[in-house]
């Protein structure tokens, strides 16, 4: 029986990246999901199974960091790994411990693959 | 009894020129257009003052429409001395309304920023692409009431809104510009070969701009306004009573100054005209080194060659004083290379220099360095006005020299236009050949309401000193070029 793609839920409000990185995902066989916001994305996260969600840390609404707060106090989504997406140059203190890695725009695919697969327990790799 | 009405409450932004233009910056709770074509600073203007703003107790939301991803716009701005990345998210928080727009329109978007505004306590806003919302509004009544929701939204929130947008003004009359409290038009073109950025005030509600084309540069320090200098300067009256009376300034030449019966009047302004290599500079720089033995406060400033240079070969030549004056903080050098299209640069530097160091003699050295960095050739006669009227004003009597394009020619064309009205001395220095040899000639062409010698006298440059001698004493039309022989040998007499 074939295995299931993994689902990643890419929360960004920048829409180009968005959806280039959900072309590349998908090309490497995950399932994708798209929100332009934390709210919107907690809305997602409640209707069904995340495997790993990838966040911009400035957004409209509800930022990267109430997405992982609010993930981390919800029994949920507390184990789900989070990977924040930012263009700024150092990931402040405060943050440390409500994500699971930190990716600097602009990254590579490479990376992008590399750091879920990490964070994935390597199936990322795998699929 | 009248009340005073209270000033209107302005956000500053932080760019010096631009608040100048402005009368100080952008008034509290209003909605302002920038625009212009693509490349010409809209973008940086903004964020700079975004930063600007955060780092005087502000917060700043800059939502974009575009494509330019954030990270790409990070890039470019990090160069940039005003952006400080430590201001981000706290006090500068940037989002993206793209998406919001194209999934489900204007009010989205209007909702997108309502929020920001209020969860962020944003007081300035900037919305990069106004062109997005335009394009993606399905009537021109919808964008319409977009901009009116804008309005209703700063006025409320008290939030000043920057709308930056490509649109081009040339193309006719845009009704949004009627919806909005200014417009701020930016420009970027060639002219021949140079480039030249303008900043122009189409609109300022509540306000009275400095009107009219103003030049623009970026630069690693971010955006750079320069008002234009003759909207700058003061238009009080000239210091007569100073020109008229006073002692005059010599030149530490006895027969020259024997010749401008004691020196110039203080005050006044003197060109020195003459062509390349007549001793323009040397003169200057000798009526320079005559007020630091004095104890007099000086300032050269110059386009071409470079204060050690001119030191170097004032030395050579025996005028002397001047290194120890500058390490005695009586003499200023101040040098320019003349780049393209700033000029009011140049003038704001002059003005500033003058200003803060207030000296009795100023030698301006190759006024055509302010025409090379002209943007329109036009303006020149208005700032040569100008800075006469500062110069007078300031009480500060200054030497500048002009180079005659000619270097043997029966007739004298005086290049600088503008000047030459407020110029109340003309010093003429040429070559002229006489007796198979190429010589340096000075006479004096006016003094305005003095007497002076108007005997013209060879100029000669020597290790001790720029000497004057009677070589012409008997002789017409030299500087023509066409002196006649004398059997009278030059008398030769040492300054």
């Amino acid at each position: 029986m074939a295995k299931a793609a993994q689902s990643i839920l890419i929360v960004d409000d920048e829409f180009g990246l968005a959806e280039l990185l959900r072309e590349m995902l998908r090309e490497s066989g995950f399932e994708v999901t798209l929100a332009n916001n934390g709210r919107l994305a907690l809305e997602i996260l409640a209707e069904g199974t995340v495997d790993l969600v990838l966040t911009d840390m400035m957004m409209p609404v509800m930022d990267g960091a109430e997405l992982a707060a609010a993930m981390r106090s919800d029994e949920r989504h507390r184990d789900t790994p989070i990977i924040m997406m930012t263009s700024l140059p150092t990931a402040r203190p405060q943050l440390e411990g409500l994500f699971d890695a930190v990716l600097r725009k602009p990254f590579t695919p490479d990376l992008l693959l590399e750091t879920m697969a990490s964070c994935l327990g390597d199936e990322a790799k795998r699929n | 009894m009248s009340q005073q009405r209270p000033p209107s409450e302005r956000w500053p932004t932080g760019i010096e020129g631009l608040d100048r233009i402005l009368e100080g910056g952008f008034l509290v709770a209003c909605v302002y257009i920038v625009q212009g074509p693509p490349g010409a600073g809209k973008t940086i203007l903004a964020n700079q003052t975004c930063f600007n703003h955060a780092a005087t107790g502000g917060h700043a939301v800059y939502v974009t429409l575009l494509a330019e991803s954030h990270s790409r716009m990070f890039a470019h701005l990090r160069r940039m001395a005003f952006f400080d990345e430590s201001a981000i998210p706290d006090r500068v928080y940037y989002i993206g309304g793209y998406s919001a727009l194209e999934a489900e329109g204007l009010s989205a978007l209007v909702t997108l920023i309502r929020g920001a505004i209020q969860k962020h306590k944003a007081t300035l806003l900037v919305v990069d692409g106004l062109i997005s919302a335009q394009e993606s509004s399905p009537t021109h009544r919808e964008f319409k009431k977009f901009l009116h929701e804008i309005q209703t939204l700063a006025d409320v929130t008290k939030c000043t809104v920057l709308l930056l947008t490509n649109a081009e003004r040339a193309s006719g009359f845009f009704p949004e510009h009627t919806m909005v409290d200014g417009v701020l038009h930016l420009t970027d073109e060639l002219s021949e070969l140079r480039p030249l950025r303008h900043i122009r005030i189409l609109k300022l509600r509540g306000s009275a701009p400095v009107r009219g084309l103003h030049s623009l540069r970026i630069t690693d320090r971010g955006l750079e306004v320069r008002p234009r200098i003759e909207t700058r300067l003061p238009h009080d009256g000239v210091n007569e009573e100073l020109v008229a009376s006073g002692s005059k300034l010599a030149f530490g030449l006895a027969d020259f100054d024997e010749m401008l019966r004691g020196g110039l009047r203080p005050g006044s302004i003197t060109m020195v005209l003459g062509s390349s290599g007549s001793g323009k500079t040397l003169l200057g720089m000798q009526f320079l080194s005559e007020g630091v033995r004095r104890g007099e406060h000086v300032v050269y400033f110059g386009f071409y060659e470079r204060p050690e240079a001119i030191l170097a070969k004032c030395q050579r030549v025996g005028i002397g004083g001047l290194k120890e004056g500058v390490e005695r903080g009586l003499a200023r050098l101040v040098w320019h290379r003349p780049v393209e299209g700033v000029i009011d640069e140049l003038g704001e530097s002059l003005i500033q220099t003058i200003r803060s160091v207030r000296p009795h003699r100023l030698f301006l050295d190759g006024m055509e360095g302010f025409e090379r960095a002209a943007d329109f050739p036009e303006r020149m006669s208005h700032v040569y006005s100008a800075i006469a009227q500062e110069l007078e004003r300031l009480g500060i009597t200054t030497l500048y020299t002009s180079e005659t394009r000619e270097l043997f020619a029966s007739t004298i064309e005086v290049p600088i236009t503008g000047l030459s009205a407020a110029t109340q001395n003309i010093i003429l220095l040429r070559h002229v050949e006489h007796r198979a040899a190429m010589l340096r000639v000075l006479a004096i062409l006016k003094v305005r309401d003095d007497d002076y010698d108007p005997r013209m006298r060879e100029l000669r440059i020597t290790d001790d000193g720029i000497r004057l001698l009677d070589t012409f004493a008997d002789e017409s039309g030299v500087a023509s070029g066409g002196g006649l022989p004398s059997d009278t040998r030059g008398r030769e007499s040492e300054a």
